[in-house]
């Protein structure tokens, strides 16, 4: 339940404006100038925040598409990506947004055609080059899927440019719109996972990792591509035992045609990030972790790293090709 | 300052008459403090409630917060309340509102403060205003001190911790003229069942905060016995608190035992960490 939601006076009337706030009938809505009086001042506690979030429906001026970090990629020479929402329905407790946003309400941008523009002019602006778009870096891409329609508006795009690929990267059970279209080649709905035993203490109020894996099965049957994402990868007591179920439980569900790419992703976090989740949350087991500094990171030590990657990988090898396997290092 | 040890479940109050406070005083056993002070200062034995009477206008509930901030020594988590009566052009005369949003003649931003979850009281805008107004058209609420209380308020802590509560005691029925001392008092006490649930929260989400940032258990323990910098004890205290979860005190002593100097605690506790293979199964 939505108790709020905070809207920018120049977008009140705007058509999306007005369908989004169809759904939340008994809200409160207060007019604001400007989503920065809201998110992200000082003096916000994200923790308390996240237990009764509200929306701020906002107006984006600029920075539609940017590039996407180093170590982001699935295999394309070029990455970009957007965001039409700020924070997450989610509460993973590793989520780089808690140690990013002072603020745990949901900002969601109207104008997607804004979007549009902006990933058009970049496809053209890098013609040559084979581009992937990652939607919603600073959300999950999906969660709120029946509320915003982002990813049915821009899935229109990528059913024109054909060469360039977009993911949605999500941990939602969203089905639609894609069980009702036809699959489109250059789009991935990647998936994030982990064992359940870890997934239950971890992604909190994220759906299970049975209930991922059996929406993924489907709409690998349809024909959609797959991207799997573990990432991150959890260290803990039979971690082997526990990806080794995990992997061979998906890979026996979902064919590997139907297998866009496969990554692993380490845990890390910036050490001031670190430091600001670990403030908010001291008693979560996450920070029993052996996290340690390396490199200006809080992270595993690299021999845990490389022993969690390349066994999770040498697993994968036994049912698809090297050629799908990445490694994400942000 | 005063060196009044920060307790939990701290609770401030700002109220600009003393007929406004004068339920919640009773209520609360608030007692005047034995001091001479600026503004009459009111506080409980355990000394987690306090009330300032800031009088009227935005300068007093300014200068009475931050006075109380100082005076009563309070803490990021503790949890301010402004409660007063308000004009207003909308609502019922009688009933108590949650603040959402204040706005004033001075500045050109709004302010937003959040409001309690789940609560059934309604929310309104409210104005706050230098001299009383009696055209009640344009506004919910009007009153004279919310923006500042609330302006220097969010400066000394998150604003979830602040709560703006107003009564409606005039309007365009109810003309101004009539307000009496004991009608003030008498407005305040009928909504003073509802005052208490709001406060109550507060005091649940001070003591919450509180116990967050309790120093671990063996901290002092561990302090007492050995010497550590400023940065060791930072150290120390992390590593404490990501330990406890999983190891209990015994544990912990044993390790520590032969340790003869402050790094070798912080190395032993390091290294206990490093070594926590986390069984998934039991969180
Ligand atoms: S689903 Fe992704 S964005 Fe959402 S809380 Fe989890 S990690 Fe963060």
């Amino acid at each position: 339940m939505i108790e709020t939601i905070y809207v920018e006076e120049v977008i009140k009337n705007h058509p999306r404006t007005k369908f989004i706030l169809n759904k939340f009938k008994k809200s409160r809505i207060i007019l604001i100038n400007k989503y920065g009086e809201i998110f992200n001042k000082r003096n916000q506690n994200f923790r308390i925040q996240k237990a009764n979030p509200s929306i701020i429906l906002a107006h984006k001026k600029d920075s539609f598409v940017l590039p996407a970090p180093e170590g982001f990629g699935i295999g394309s020479s070029k990455n970009f990506y957007f965001s039409h929402m700020y924070n997450c329905i989610y509460d993973c407790r590793y989520c780089f947004l808690q140690g990013m946003y002072s603020s745990a309400n949901y900002v969601i941008f109207v104008n997607f055609e804004d979007f549009d523009i902006a990933i058009k002019n970049t496809i053209k602006k890098n013609i040559n080059s084979k581009l992937t778009f990652f939607s919603g870096y600073d959300c999950d891409s999906l969660a709120l899927e029946n509320v915003t329609g982002f990813a049915k508006h821009i899935l229109s795009i990528f059913r024109t440019y054909t060469q360039t690929e977009i993911e949605f990267r999500t941990k939602s059970i969203q089905k639609q719109p894609f069980l009702s279209l036809n699959p489109i080649k250059n789009v991935i709905l990647a998936y994030s996972l982990m064992p359940e035993l870890m997934s239950n203490s971890l992604d909190n109020k994220a759906p299970s990792i049975s209930k991922r894996i059996s929406v993924i099965s489907e709409l690998a049957s349809k024909g959609w591509k797959i991207g799997l994402r573990f990432d991150p990868l959890i260290h803990g007591e039979n971690w082997k035992e526990l990806y080794k179920e995990l992997l061979e439980n998906i890979y026996k569900n979902i064919s590997p045609d139907c297998l866009h790419s496969v990554s692993f992703g380490t845990l890390r976090f910036p050490k001031r990030m670190f430091k600001d989740i670990f403030k908010l949350y001291p008693n979560e087991p996450l920070f029993t972790s052996p996290l340690s500094l390396n490199n200006k990171m809080i992270s595993y030590d690299i021999e845990i790293e490389e022993e969690m990657t390349s066994y999770c990988k040498s697993l994968s090898l036994m049912y698809i090709n090297e050629d799908r396997i990445f490694k994400c290092s942000i | 300052m005063n060196n009044f040890k920060i307790k939990n479940n701290s609770i401030r109050w700002v109220i600009a008459l003393k007929e406004e406070a004068q339920v919640i005083l009773d209520h609360y056993k608030l007692k005047l403090v034995n001091e001479k002070t600026i503004y009459p200062i009111y506080k409980n034995a355990q000394e987690t409630h306090w009330l300032i009477i800031s009088g009227i206008g935005r300068n007093n509930a300014a200068a009475s917060t931050a006075y109380l901030y100082a005076y009563s020594n309070a803490s990021k988590y503790t949890s301010w309340i402004n409660i007063g009566i308000a004009g207003a052009g909308k609502g019922n005369y009688g009933d108590l509102y949650l603040v959402d949003k204040i706005s004033n003649y001075n500045k050109k931003k709004s302010t937003y403060p959040s409001t309690l979850p789940k609560t059934t009281l309604p929310k309104m805008h409210l104005f706050t205003s230098d001299i009383p107004i009696s055209d009640y058209s344009t506004y919910e609420l009007i009153d004279m001190e919310g923006s500042a209380f609330f302006d220097i308020a969010s400066k000394l802590t998150s604003k979830e911790f602040i709560c703006l509560m107003k009564v409606i005691s005039d309007g365009p029925k109810n003309d101004i003229k009539e307000i009496t001392k004991s009608k003030i008092s008498n407005l305040i006490k009928v909504n003073l069942f509802n005052i208490i649930d709001v406060v109550s929260y507060y005091e649940r989400l001070s003591q919450e905060e509180f116990q967050i940032i309790d120093k671990p258990k063996l901290f002092n323990e561990i302090k007492s016995k050995w010497h550590f910098s400023t940065t060791q004890s930072f150290k120390l205290e992390t590593l404490l608190r990501r330990i406890e979860i999983f190891c209990n005190r015994k544990d912990i002593e044993k390790i520590i035992k032969n340790c003869e100097t402050s790094n070798s605690v912080i190395h032993v506790l390091s290294s206990k960490i490093k070594n926590n293979l986390v069984n998934w199964s039991k969180f």
